[in-house]
């Protein structure tokens, strides 16, 4: 019989030295995305990389061509599939932008506080992941559960938990439920004590701090230079922040503050996140006391706009506003827009073209995570393959946007 | 070129034109539910109403009017232009005319599309009308306004069958008239007209009449809205799945242009319509004509056949090629072209009969029917010119039957099916072997030895010389249905495996050879190719 190890030669005094390949993904148990990572490793010291995205390639921005604009909110819907909201603001944004239109204060509010709350989503499913792929499997059951009740607000206003398709050019698919800010109001300050006990169980951990502390570190001008943007670049220490460098829906009369870390290693990323979790549940206070009770939630466009459907059963006019939105398409006029907000993983823009037909002549998704995952080569080169899991947590790729 | 101005535009026009002619010329659209290039101008619809300004010095044409104001809470007398509807209104040299930027102009569209809106009904679920419906572009357009009024809208009969092709619906209807006018100024039978006034206005057949003239659902064609249906085309198809392919009309020798409306998922033709071309057809077809496609679907032979059983296309035409063969070498073969079919499909089977030795050409087509002076022709066969022109030598069916009783031929190759009445009475000879390219049933299909299924009009590009001599290209909407193919790549396909040589390779071949015969004038498709109904 074989023996199980080959003999060592005694008389050879280094290891052997020929680096190793090795496959990482696409479908691996560590990885939290379908992306396959290359690595050659000198013993367990990762000496170069390969990172391969466009498992997940499903040409949302090719089916846009198809159907209308307003069928374009289910596809970004699946582009962030962790905070699907902000991106039906930011798609529906760059909609008005092309209309030359600005939604009512309602409308206003309303997008913010559910963006802030998507985000706060966001933020708590990617350190989750990140956690419980260290070991750490309570905290990520203690923060997704917080998830879930945000999930609730999100079931409450519009039917659905992940997917909502709520955005509407002009404006949401309809007005804030009565209940929604004190729904809201009671879920906030539920989260903050969740993100809160997790912190105090994680960040005086030692093992935790070292597995993240130094590791994966990216400087500011390189990141800038790869386009990264989000929670990773302010990770770096650049305070770069759509919300504030170009406020949208009224962020400049918000509050709220722009954490940053020092290093850019991944702890720097988990705890700019965890920040970000509380300013965040600062712009949702704000957004809920200016949220007015009453008062349209969409323009008063009925080219843009559907009538109420008790209008479109009785009369004529609204038989006639609805027919032509939905079987020829609202239609944007001819030109083309790059809009741009703050999604949950950085800046995510839409590029639109339109013909001034009812159908999109072209539309292009800038995926933050796109930009930040190329980073992850250089993030994960000269460490060790247990870090990539970490990285490769902090950098929070999405699959759906990534390779879109 | 004199000119006028329109909306700060300067556009050049014919003496004569109206302004929304003129208008129209320049490519500017000037709402209208009424007027219709090919009628005379009714001026009811009131939604053309343009600004006239005053020539220099002179006072405008002012009406006195009130307004309510709402903040007032009371009604204000104001003064506002007399606006002068485009339609009947002559152009003058250095007229300015204001339309879309004229306030007053707006008001008066918004209030005609409310009136128009009035006692509407929430039909464009059910409306086959819906998707190419004025009353839903100008609403968006001019309108974009909520309904107002609270009350129940006046209900007006539905349904009422007008005619064997068209269905009234009172209720839908804006009494703009195109109908009535289709009626007595195309079709010159003046069997519609207008009854009473206000919300019992409705459009009316004669007493004792039905709208059955030969040219009825052009009165549907002109009508803007929904009032009036085809009872072909009702419930049949939405329209905004249909696309639309520029043909030639194959009901008779006028050789009308149309579209024909198809289903692109399904393959399935629903409507024939008319497409403005000045020189042939104007803006209008017949019945018969509109009806025609129906062909496309009824009747068609999809498969080949072989001595009297279905059998694949690569098997007929190796069958047909080997029977073709002994033919050539018995000598005795007659060779039958068809008006019906295109110049494509009979210029490829002149080629193979040639190099098969034909020794007599015939044609064959549909019986003469009814013409009349406006548009229908009595010669139903799309292609008689065509064919003349190709084989000025081939004798007509008549004439084919006589020999064949006669034997004077032992076989036949014949493109096309249709054979008139008398030839059918007549006993038809024994030719030993006929090989016909037919796309429908018919006497010389059902007579065939080897039967091979050819494709009709709307299933391939074809050239066709209508009674003018104009030769004129039908395009191809759907794709073949069945095994069938076009005629003439059948008879490539008989050539190859029989070893001759055509002297053309493919259909781009045969148009370059077709270039010149028979033809005055090239073309046909009208310049704009954009679906016209006023």
């Amino acid at each position: 019989m074989e023996p199980l190890e080959p003999p060592i030669d005694e008389t050879e005094s280094r290891p052997p030295s020929a680096p190793m390949l090795l496959n990482l993904g696409p479908s691996h148990p560590a990885m939290h995305g379908t992306v396959r990572i290359v690595v050659e490793l000198s013993g367990e010291r990762i000496l170069r990389a390969d990172v391969q995205v466009g498992y997940l390639h499903r040409g949302f921005e090719k089916m846009c061509e198809r159907g209308t604009w307003a069928q374009c909110f289910p596809y970004v819907d699946r582009c962030n599939y962790v905070s699907p909201m902000l991106n039906n603001v930011g798609f529906a944004l760059a909609c008005e932008k092309l209309l030359g239109v600005e939604v009512p204060e309602r409308c206003r509010w309303y997008r913010v506080a559910l963006g802030e709350l998507a985000r706060i989503a966001d933020h708590l499913t990617c350190n989750a992941a990140m956690a419980m792929e260290l070991g750490a499997f309570t905290p990520y059951l203690w923060l997704v559960r917080a998830r879930d009740l945000i999930w609730d607000v999100f079931e409450e206003e519009c039917g659905a938990r992940v997917t909502h398709s709520f955005g509407r050019v002009g404006g949401m698919a309809h007005p804030p439920t009565a209940e929604f800010a004190a729904h809201a109001a009671a879920v906030v300050p539920f989260v903050l004590r969740v993100v809160d006990e997790v912190a105090r169980l994680l960040l005086g951990n030692r093992i935790f701090l070292d597995r993240l502390q130094g590791v994966g570190r990216m400087s500011a001008a390189d990141a800038i230079s790869l386009g990264w943007t989000g929670p990773a670049l302010r990770a770096c220490g650049v305070p770069y922040d759509v919300r504030k460098a170009h406020p949208y829906l009224g962020y400049d009369e918000l509050d709220f503050d722009v954490p940053v870390g020092s290093v850019g290693d991944c702890y720097d990323r988990f705890t700019v996140r965890l920040e970000e979790i509380r300013q965040s549940a600062r712009i949702v206070d704000q957004a809920l006391a200016r949220l007015p009770a009453s008062g349209p939630v969409s323009i008063d466009d009925p080219r843009v706009v559907l009538p109420p459907k008790s209008a479109v059963y009785d009369t004529i006019e609204a038989t006639i506003q609805h027919f032509k939105i939905v079987m020829e398409g609202l239609k944007l006029p001819a030109g083309e827009v790059y809009s741009y907000t703050e999604g949950a993983n950085g800046e995510l823009g839409f590029y639109l073209v339109s013909d001034g037909s009812g159908t999109p002549y072209r539309v292009r998704i800038r995926p933050p995570a796109f930009l930040v995952t190329s980073g992850l080569e250089r993030v994960i080169t000269g460490e060790m393959i247990a870090d990539v899991v970490p990285c490769f947590g902090s950098l929070n790729m999405i699959g759906g946007e990534c390779d879109r | 070129m004199a000119c006028f101005t329109l909306d700060d535009r300067e556009i050049p026009f014919e003496p004569g034109e109206t302004v929304i002619q003129a208008a129209a010329r320049a490519g500017i659209e000037i709402p209208h539910y009424c007027w219709h290039p090919g009628l005379s101008v009714a001026g009811n619809c009131r939604m053309c109403l343009v600004e006239l300004l005053p020539p220099p010095g002179r006072a405008p044409v002012t009406l006195n009017v009130v307004r309510w104001d709402a903040g007032r809470r009371e009604y204000v007398e104001e003064q506002k232009p007399k606006l002068v509807p485009a339609c009947n209104q002559r152009v003058s040299d250095g007229m300015v005319v204001k339309s879309d930027t004229s306030p007053h102009v707006q008001r008066a569209r918004r209030a005609v599309q409310e009136l128009l809106l009035l006692n509407h009904p929430v039909d464009c679920p059910i409306c086959d009308q819906a998707g190419e419906c004025r009353l839903q572009d100008y609403w968006l357009e001019h309108q974009a306004r909520p309904k107002r009024m609270l009350d129940e809208i006046i209900h007006r009969p539905k349904a009422v069958r007008f005619g064997p092709h068209i269905v009234y619906d009172a209720e839908r209807c804006i009494l703009c008239t195109r109908c009535v006018r289709v009626s007595a100024e195309l079709a010159r039978d003046p069997v519609l007209s207008v009854r009473e006034r206000g919300n019992l206005n409705e459009i009316v057949v004669s007493p004792g009449r039905q709208l059955d003239h030969p040219y009825s659902l052009m009165t549907e064609l002109v009508c803007p809205v929904g009032a009036l249906t085809a009872q072909d085309f009702r419930f049949k198809a939405r329209v905004w799945f249909l696309r639309s392919a520029p043909t030639i009309c194959q009901g008779c020798g006028t050789g009308c242009n149309a579209f024909l409306d198809f289903d692109p998922r399904t393959d399935t033709a629903y409507r024939h319509r008319p497409r403005h071309n000045p020189a042939v057809n104007g803006h209008f077809m017949c019945d018969e004509g509109m009806l025609s496609y129906r062909r496309v679907h009824e009747d068609r032979i999809l498969r080949g056949v072989l001595k009297g059983e279905a059998a694949d296309l690569a098997q007929v035409v190796a069958a047909a090629a080997k029977r073709l063969a002994k033919a050539r070498e018995r000598r005795g073969l007659a060779g039958l072209l068809s008006m019906q079919h295109s110049q494509e499909d009979n210029l490829a089977t002149l080629t193979l009969g040639r190099a098969l030795g034909v020794k007599a050409w015939f044609v064959s087509g549909k019986a003469a029917g009814e013409g009349d002076a406006i548009l229908r022709h009595p010669d139903k066969n799309p292609n008689r010119a065509g064919v003349a022109a190709l084989c000025p030598e081939a004798g007509p069916v008549e004439a084919l039957a006589t020999a064949l009783e006669a034997g004077e031929f032992e076989d036949l190759l014949a493109l096309g099916s249709d054979l008139p009445d008398v030839i059918l009475e007549r006993p038809f000879g024994k030719p030993r072997l006929r090989v016909v390219l037919a796309s429908h049933d018919g006497p010389l299909a059902r007579a065939a030895t080897v039967l091979l299924p050819a494709s009709t009009w709307a299933e391939a590009e074809g050239t066709f010389v209508n009674a003018r001599g104009l030769a004129q290209v039908s395009e191809r909407a759907i794709r073949p249905r069945g095994d069938s193919l076009p005629a003439w790549r059948l008879v490539a396909m008989l050539a190859d495996a029989l070893g001759v040589e055509l002297g053309w390779r493919g259909g781009r071949d045969l148009r370059r050879l077709l270039a010149g015969v028979g033809a005055g004038e090239p073309g046909g498709i009208a310049a704009d190719g954009a679906g016209d109904v006023g």
